[in-house]
């Protein structure tokens, strides 16, 4: 964890929240080991060794022999930023506790599975760069209108408009908030394009928002 | 030596607690107090609650008595603070569920930063072992990220404590007697033996993976014998030579009152 994370204390991160995505694995879905769709959101955290800011590098992963991984892949999605302590909010209501917003990109092992926890692929040491900056809520009048695009050595490789999410940022707050009580300064990263960016070694990755920033971060090991 | 957390006579406390239960603060002062009374309320015992590690089906009985084969790795899962209470407090039972459970843990804390951590270098990095009961409800299983964050994220479902004890205290933390009675009635009866992946071998695992910090905590999952726990009932969850941990099951509108 870097000292100047903006993160305090949680960051939850969305998967399977794009449309076209859960359109994609549908029948998928049906079988083994999942058996049928999810009903609710799925929920990951990215711990504290994970956070990371603005500028920094990204370690390129290792495996269990010590040897640099083959793959890495990243995605990239709006940062919620709790505001004031979050308990049992309905979805009409939950946008009123949203301090501000900020962009999370997420490096990982490529996405392979979503049937257990990813620890190994999700839980790498600085894999979640947060910032440049939180922005205000009240400098975002449409949090649910904006588009997140991942670019790659200046080259775009995803655009995702957040008006595709499967749930929209207050439904995720009130449900989040029904399992468990948010505080000001958690984050939560509504949701992530379904096909993450393949990077390499090396590669200086730009996850970017309009009116609330670019996040500029370089995978190591090159 | 033993450590803990306290609220007492106002005060919030880093206390140790002596072979003769003994209190003394951090400030060196010695409270005139017995362990057991009321006067005491137990805060999770770790100060500085970092990422919290906890593994499923780590016991090979546990495994079959939910129809799974024993993992070849482990099967880890993460948590926060915010599912973190102390002894003798509440834990609740969301309304309209089936079947929650406890599950009585060791935790081994982590006491030193380390990345690449070699099994036999693994204790080091332990400042010590605590007693945790890592609630489940398995109502909210889904087959995705699971045990998903609905199951095991909830507030107050991860009581820990009621205190520390020092990792040189306990020699072999793979042959203590782990026991469960709920309403006075035991329910779980078991060993540390029998765990899977011991705590070398976990640390050694997820420092490969990831860094490891100070406040970090290793809950190593539950053996043989869950059983449906309800408002008003009584949970002790003990671990030998370590400590017992109670938590009083209420309902979820008496745990969250006004908020409800």
């Amino acid at each position: 964890m870097t000292a100047n994370t903006l993160v305090n204390s949680k960051l939850v991160c969305v998967a399977l929240n794009d449309k076209a995505q859960l359109a994609a694995l549908d029948g998928t879905f049906n079988e083994a080991p999942y058996k049928k769709p999810p009903t609710q959101p799925v929920l990951y955290y990215k711990p504290r060794n994970t956070w990371s800011v603005d500028g920094a590098e990204v370690e390129w992963a290792k495996d269990f022999d010590g040897n640099d991984v083959a793959a890495m892949a990243v995605g990239a999605s709006l940062g919620v930023v709790i505001g004031k302590e979050t308990c049992r909010v309905s979805a009409d209501e939950a946008l009123d506790y949203v301090g501000g917003y900020t962009i999370v990109s997420d490096f990982s092992l490529p996405e392979e599975s979503y049937y257990r926890p990813d620890i190994k692929g999700k839980c790498l040491d600085t894999s979640a760069p947060v910032g440049p900056e939180i922005v205000t809520a009240d400098k975002v009048a449409n949090p649910n209108a904006l588009t997140v695009t991942v670019s790659v050595n200046g080259e775009q490789k995803s655009v995702f408009e957040l008006a595709n999410m499967e749930r929209s940022i207050a439904e995720l707050i009130s449900i989040i908030s029904r399992i468990m009580t948010l505080q000001a300064g958690e984050i939560i990263a509504v949701g992530f394009a379904g096909d993450r960016v393949a990077v390499a070694k090396g590669d200086k990755v730009e996850a970017s928002i309009e009116g609330v920033g670019t996040l500029n971060n370089t995978l190591g090991g090159a | 030596m033993r450590h803990a957390r306290i609220v007492f006579d106002g005060r919030e406390l880093d206390i140790d607690i002596d072979p003769n239960d003994r209190i003394t603060t951090s400030e060196g002062e010695v409270l005139d107090v017995a362990l057991d009374s009321d006067q005491i309320t137990w805060l999770p015992p770790v100060k500085a609650p970092g990422t919290i590690f906890a593994l499923g089906i780590n016991y090979a009985d546990h495994a079959s008595e939910l129809a799974f084969e024993p993992p070849k790795e482990p099967l880890v899962f993460i948590k926060h603070a915010n599912t973190l209470t102390g002894h003798k407090q509440v834990s609740y039972r969301p309304d309209g569920i089936e079947y929650q459970h406890y599950e009585c843990e060791l935790v081994a804390v982590i006491g030193k930063t380390g990345k690449n951590i070699k099994r036999e270098d693994a204790l080091d990095y332990v400042a010590g072992y605590t007693v945790c009961n890592d609630f489940a409800i398995r109502d909210y299983l889904e087959n995705y990220y699971r045990p998903n964050l609905r199951v095991k994220s909830r507030d107050s479902l991860l009581p820990m404590g009621p205190w520390i004890v020092d990792t040189a205290d306990i020699p072999d933390a793979n042959a203590l007697k782990l026991t469960t009675t709920v309403n006075g009635k035991v329910t779980q009866d078991g060993s540390t033996k029998d765990m899977i992946f011991d705590v070398p071998f976990v640390i050694e695992y997820l420092s490969k993976i990831m860094t490891l910090n100070p406040g970090d905590m290793i809950c190593t999952g539950t053996p043989h014998g869950i059983v449906d726990c309800q408002p008003g009932d009584t949970i002790v969850c003990s671990i030998e030579d370590v400590c017992s941990l109670e938590t009083r099951m209420v309902s979820e509108q008496e745990f969250y009152g006004d908020k409800y």
